[in-house]
């Protein structure tokens, strides 16, 4: 991975090179969780947001032909950090819109009490607490990454299809996992389904075995597992496929990461299937994976599709509203309402034509259509993905 | 416009000294006045911080309290429990001596960070609480910035001033002479445990209150803020950097430490965008080998406990 | 359940898991007996140890186990060094000085981690391995390795410190370090070997945590806090002591979680800990009081 990344690099360094006049640069800021418990994913998650900025850049640039940088600040996950990067990129860098933070946590914290009274547009592609529809944010929070209670419900309903009607599910005890694990929860027994264990875990233990053996001791034998597929979860997986806890893994988009494949080899995770939000017309994510890899880039990441497309519609955003920051949230509504003109991943130069002839566009994206709601949250898409020669490969739409 | 961009992140700092300068002065009494090595700030400051939140903000389904009460109510709650809960921690844990005490608070502090990830009725888990109020949050952005500035450095001052009158009365002469020689000041006839537990006990009520200024800063608290990295290691290093024993130098500390901390960001951010990860990951060695310098140069802290007493007198 | 599922599934994990935090604990016992402070940056320094045997094994090709004493001899030399660059200065002032340059360390050493081997979990050998049958209990072979490295070491350690002339002088150091010094003991020699054998044992026991588990850049701050719990709980400054001490965190955590939510496993090492301290306040073998 770290090969890629410095491969990524240096395509991207070509695109660098030739910096316009700093003070025409439009800037938007990438508040990533660099350092912290996320560290793991934040690498390719900049590298897609990247990537987008890389394509409004050779595509014409933004506005009148300025130059989209980034500026990366790292939100460590924490509040502390957080807000600190948000108003270093507020107030210093003068940013237009920001893309971030990663944790939610991280963005009650900034949006609160920077970026809100600041009047600055926020999209985060990886915070997904419900309490971050809840803000009282003055229309300026969004988010790509649909709200766990979504997915979990989705996913619930596409086991019971498939005739899985007895699961335990394992958990990652912060935000993300609880949230889907809930969400899961209701919905999975709801429609009449068993859940035969439930069980939280810390993150960075160097055994799960007994908290296996608790969940197996209920004699299901699909394990839903709500975590990151290069943390505790790959730890979790890698444990119960060499104990034979489990016959069938399940996982939420968290676990949808090319570390199980490469730390534990294809060969043993046919039996493994993770959902991640897709958008209606495929096409799309297709696009989006063709350009990332070319690119260097690893499509199997967690967050990818969504950092991606929070960074093009927050562009999308600033080119409608005219770089006009107080403008940025209500043009970023109206690029990705539903209604105009179809965009797909990357098609910058046919968007900004568009705009400038007045007509509507929408965004369709990798990681969903991103019609957000009165919110700011968007339903998403999912689908159920499985290994196959090394990669992930769709295995069934999910409703 | 750029000199009121400066102005705003100057601001921002300031509030955040402000709040931290609570903690390393609640540290300070512990440590520089008392020597109790306690390293389970984070524990207080998240009893603090979440005391205020419930008694403050809304109600919510599932969940204990959302009283809706005053701000200054919630501010009291906070100082109120987190002494409390230092209360029987204190009685029981100040016999250890050093290094036993520093375990046994952080294992405490982590015990109470896992309660709060896991209870949904009392924290909200790892949801945390939202909607605590925030002292005159309605205001436009830099008002409301200098608002709160005022308010978190009214309090600073108030306490400041409060401690430091303590520490001259006979009391902080006991405390200095108990941490400095247990065995003369037992002998004297002082009551060593009581005054070490209301050190103990002070100081906890310090970091809660310090915890519930952050909170209303951010009108959310979530588990992710209390990390002993950022919540107990932290304020150890800004203590003892700024020198512990000495109200002013504990200030002093945190302003230094988070300086580094924040200009870091600022300074890595020159290198070439190919290498912006990694210019993160850089930083935080420039932090920690700015740490080593200042310990280099200034060991016994950049403001030393001044030396008080006869043989202060005679110095001069 | 029956009792052998019970040891298949929480006593050998958790005598697996002890076994890796009793190799961290012997480490932080002997910098507290011999140097008399908390070593912050040991958690960071086995993650180097376990990434310097990832770089053996996947740049040089070095054999899996043959990795492990190249890295430990590495790590020792970094300890050695960070030793003379940022504690040795430090050594007339207040120990608390000392535990926050170990603060600093521990991130600067993090960093260098990260900067050059990234940030994503990595492993030493790619696939799964599965247990293989013992009458009974399912035991995998680098399971095996870890424990009896690990006693090994400990063994080598305790053979060390009894009958060589450099073991006698850190015991001495540890024991009265004023009157060693006045019997010419040799300080800064004492502190050199104390810091090859602390930084070898960090290197073992980030090998077999990155070895039984994946490598992460984290993986050592996280496991410092139990690590620290296992060297009180068995008496600062006792080498048996802190192997006991890891075996019985390790069970106990695994074993918790037949009684406890699992969400509070990471809480159980801390609170037998302080169970230990009010009923015996210097560890279950009788430790210094510092």
């Amino acid at each position: 991975m770290k090969k890629v990344h410095l491969a990524f690099a240096a395509t991207l360094l070509g695109a660098t090179a030739m910096a316009a006049p700093a003070h025409a640069d439009v800037k938007i800021g990438l508040l990533a969780g660099v350092s912290g418990p996320i560290a793991p994913m934040a690498p390719p998650m900049i590298d897609a947001a990247q990537l987008a900025v890389q394509q409004v850049n050779e595509q014409g640039g933004i506005l009148d032909g300025q130059k989209l940088v980034t500026v990366v600040g790292d939100s460590a996950c924490n509040p502390q950090n957080a807000t600190d990067a948000a108003t270093k990129a507020v107030n210093i860098e003068g940013v237009i819109a920001i893309v971030g933070p990663y944790c939610s946590g991280a963005v009650l914290a900034a949006a609160n009490s920077v970026t809100v009274p600041a009047g600055i547009t926020m999209i985060t592609p990886s915070g997904t607490s419900p309490e971050i529809s809840r803000l009282d944010d003055k229309d300026l929070v969004y988010r790509t990454v649909p709200s766990d209670d979504f997915q979990g419900r989705a996913l619930a309903r596409t086991l019971l299809e498939r005739g899985t009607d007895r699961v335990a599910v394992a958990y990652l005890n912060n935000d993300y996992g609880k949230g889907l694990a809930e969400a899961f929860k209701s919905e999975f027994e709801e429609r009449g389904g068993e859940i035969t264990a439930f069980a939280a875990h810390e993150d960075g233990k160097a055994s799960y075995r007994s908290d296996l053996a608790e969940l197996a001791a209920g004699g299901a034998d699909t394990l839903v597992i709500f975590d990151y597929g290069d943390g505790a979860g790959l730890t979790m997986l890698r444990q119960a496929l060499e104990n034979g806890f489990f016959e069938n893994f399940v996982g939420g988009d968290g676990m949808k990461s090319d570390a199980p494949i490469k730390a534990l080899g294809a060969e043993n995770l046919t039996t493994f299937t993770a959902s991640s939000p897709v958008g209606e017309t495929s096409q799309a994510l297709e696009l989006f994976n063709e350009v990332f890899k070319a690119a260097g880039g690893d499509p199997d990441a967690i967050f990818v599709t969504t950092s991606y497309d929070a960074t093009f519609l927050a562009a999308l955003a600033i080119e409608k509203a005219g770089g006009d920051k107080t403008k940025v949230a209500e043009a970023l509504r109206s690029v990705s309402d539903g209604r105009g003109e179809v965009i797909l991943p990357g098609e910058w130069r046919k968007a900004k034509e568009l705009i400038a002839a007045g007509t509507d566009i929408d965004y369709e994206g990798a990681a969903g259509d991103h019609d957000f709601d009165e919110r700011g949250d968007v339903p998403g898409a999912y689908a159920l993905f499985k290994v196959e020669d090394g990669a992930f490969v769709v295995d069934a739409e999910m409703k | 416009m750029e000199w009121l961009g400066l102005l705003n992140y100057a601001v921002f700092m300031a509030i955040f000294i402000c709040i931290y300068a609570l903690l390393a002065i609640g540290l300070n009494i512990q440590w520089g006045f008392t020597g109790l090595f306690n390293a389970g700030i984070a524990g207080f400051f998240a009893v603090g911080a979440y005391t205020s939140a419930i008694l403050t903000s809304p109600p919510e389904a599932g969940r204990v309290g959302g009283f809706d009460m005053p701000v200054p109510v919630g501010w009291a709650g906070a100082m109120v429990l987190a002494a409390l809960v230092a209360w029987p921690i204190g009685k029981v844990c100040l016999r250890f001596r050093s290094d036993y005490l520093a375990i046994a608070t952080i294992g405490i502090a982590e015990i109470i960070r896992l309660v709060i990830k896991s209870e949904d009725w009392l924290t909200g888990s790892a949801r945390g609480i939202t909607g605590i109020p925030r002292p005159f949050g309605d205001l436009p952005y830099i008002h409301s910035q200098l608002a709160y500035l005022a308010l978190v450095a009214g309090v600073l001052l108030v306490v400041y001033l409060l401690v430091e009158r303590q520490i001259r009365s006979p009391w902080g002469r006991m405390m200095r002479a108990i941490r400095d020689n247990e065995l003369a000041a037992r002998a004297m006839g002082k009551d060593v445990p009581s005054r070490r537990l209301e050190a103990f006990v002070f100081g906890a009520a310090l970091m809660g209150l310090g915890g519930a200024l952050f909170a209303h800063l951010n009108r959310a608290i979530t588990p992710e803020a209390i990390d002993p990295m950022v919540a107990t290691f932290l304020v150890w290093i800004m203590l003892i950097l700024g020198g512990s024993g000495n109200n002013r130098g504990a200030i002093l500390g945190v302003a230094v430490v988070w300086v580094i901390w924040s200009f870091s960001e600022i300074l890595t951010d020159r290198f070439p965008p190919e290498v912006a990860v990694k210019a993160k990951y850089i930083r935080v060695f420039l932090i920690g080998l700015m740490l080593q310098v200042v310990l280099r140069f200034r060991p016994e802290g950049i403001l030393p406990e001044p030396q008080r007493g006869a043989a202060a007198k005679e110095k001069r | 359940m029956d009792f052998l599922e019970f040891v298949n599934f929480y006593i050998v994990p958790g005598l697996v898991l002890g076994s890796i935090y009793a190799l961290g604990a012997v480490g932080i016992t002997l910098v507290f007996a011999i140097l008399r402070y908390a070593h912050l940056a040991h958690g960071d320094m086995a993650t180097l140890g376990a990434f310097v045997a990832f770089a053996a094994v996947t740049l040089a090709g070095v054999p899996l186990y043959a990795a492990l004493p190249i890295a430990m001899v590495a790590t020792a030399l970094v300890a050695v060094g960070i030793d003379r660059l940022f504690y040795d200065y430090l050594r007339e002032r207040p120990r608390i000085v000392t535990v926050m340059a170990s603060l600093g360390v521990a991130l600067m050493v993090r960093s260098v981690v990260q900067v050059i081997w990234g940030v994503d979990a990595e492993t030493y050998t790619r696939g799964i391995v599965r247990p293989e049958n013992w009458w009974g209990i399912r035991l995998k072979d680098r399971e095996i390795a870890t424990v009896l490295t690990m006693i090994g070491l400990v063994l080598c350690l305790q053979l060390f410190l009894m009958k060589t002339k450099w073991g006698k002088a850190m015991r001495a150091m540890s024991d009265n370090p004023n009157l060693a010094l006045l019997s010419g003991v040799d300080n800064a020699k004492v502190v050199f070997v104390t810091w090859m054998i602390v930084g070898g044992l960090c290197a073992a026991a980030g090998f077999f945590l990155g070895l039984n588990t994946e490598l992460k850049s984290m993986m050592g701050w996280q496991m410092l806090l139990p690590m620290f719990a296992a060297a009180i709980l068995g008496g600062v400054g006792r080498i048996e002591g802190a192997v006991i001490g890891g075996l019985v965190v390790g069970v106990v955590e695994e074993v918790s979680v037949m009684f406890l939510p699992s969400e509070y496993k990471a809480a159980t090492a801390f609170a037998i800990l302080l169970v230990m301290l009010i009923v015996r306040p210097t560890g279950l073998l009788r430790g210094k009081v510092l």
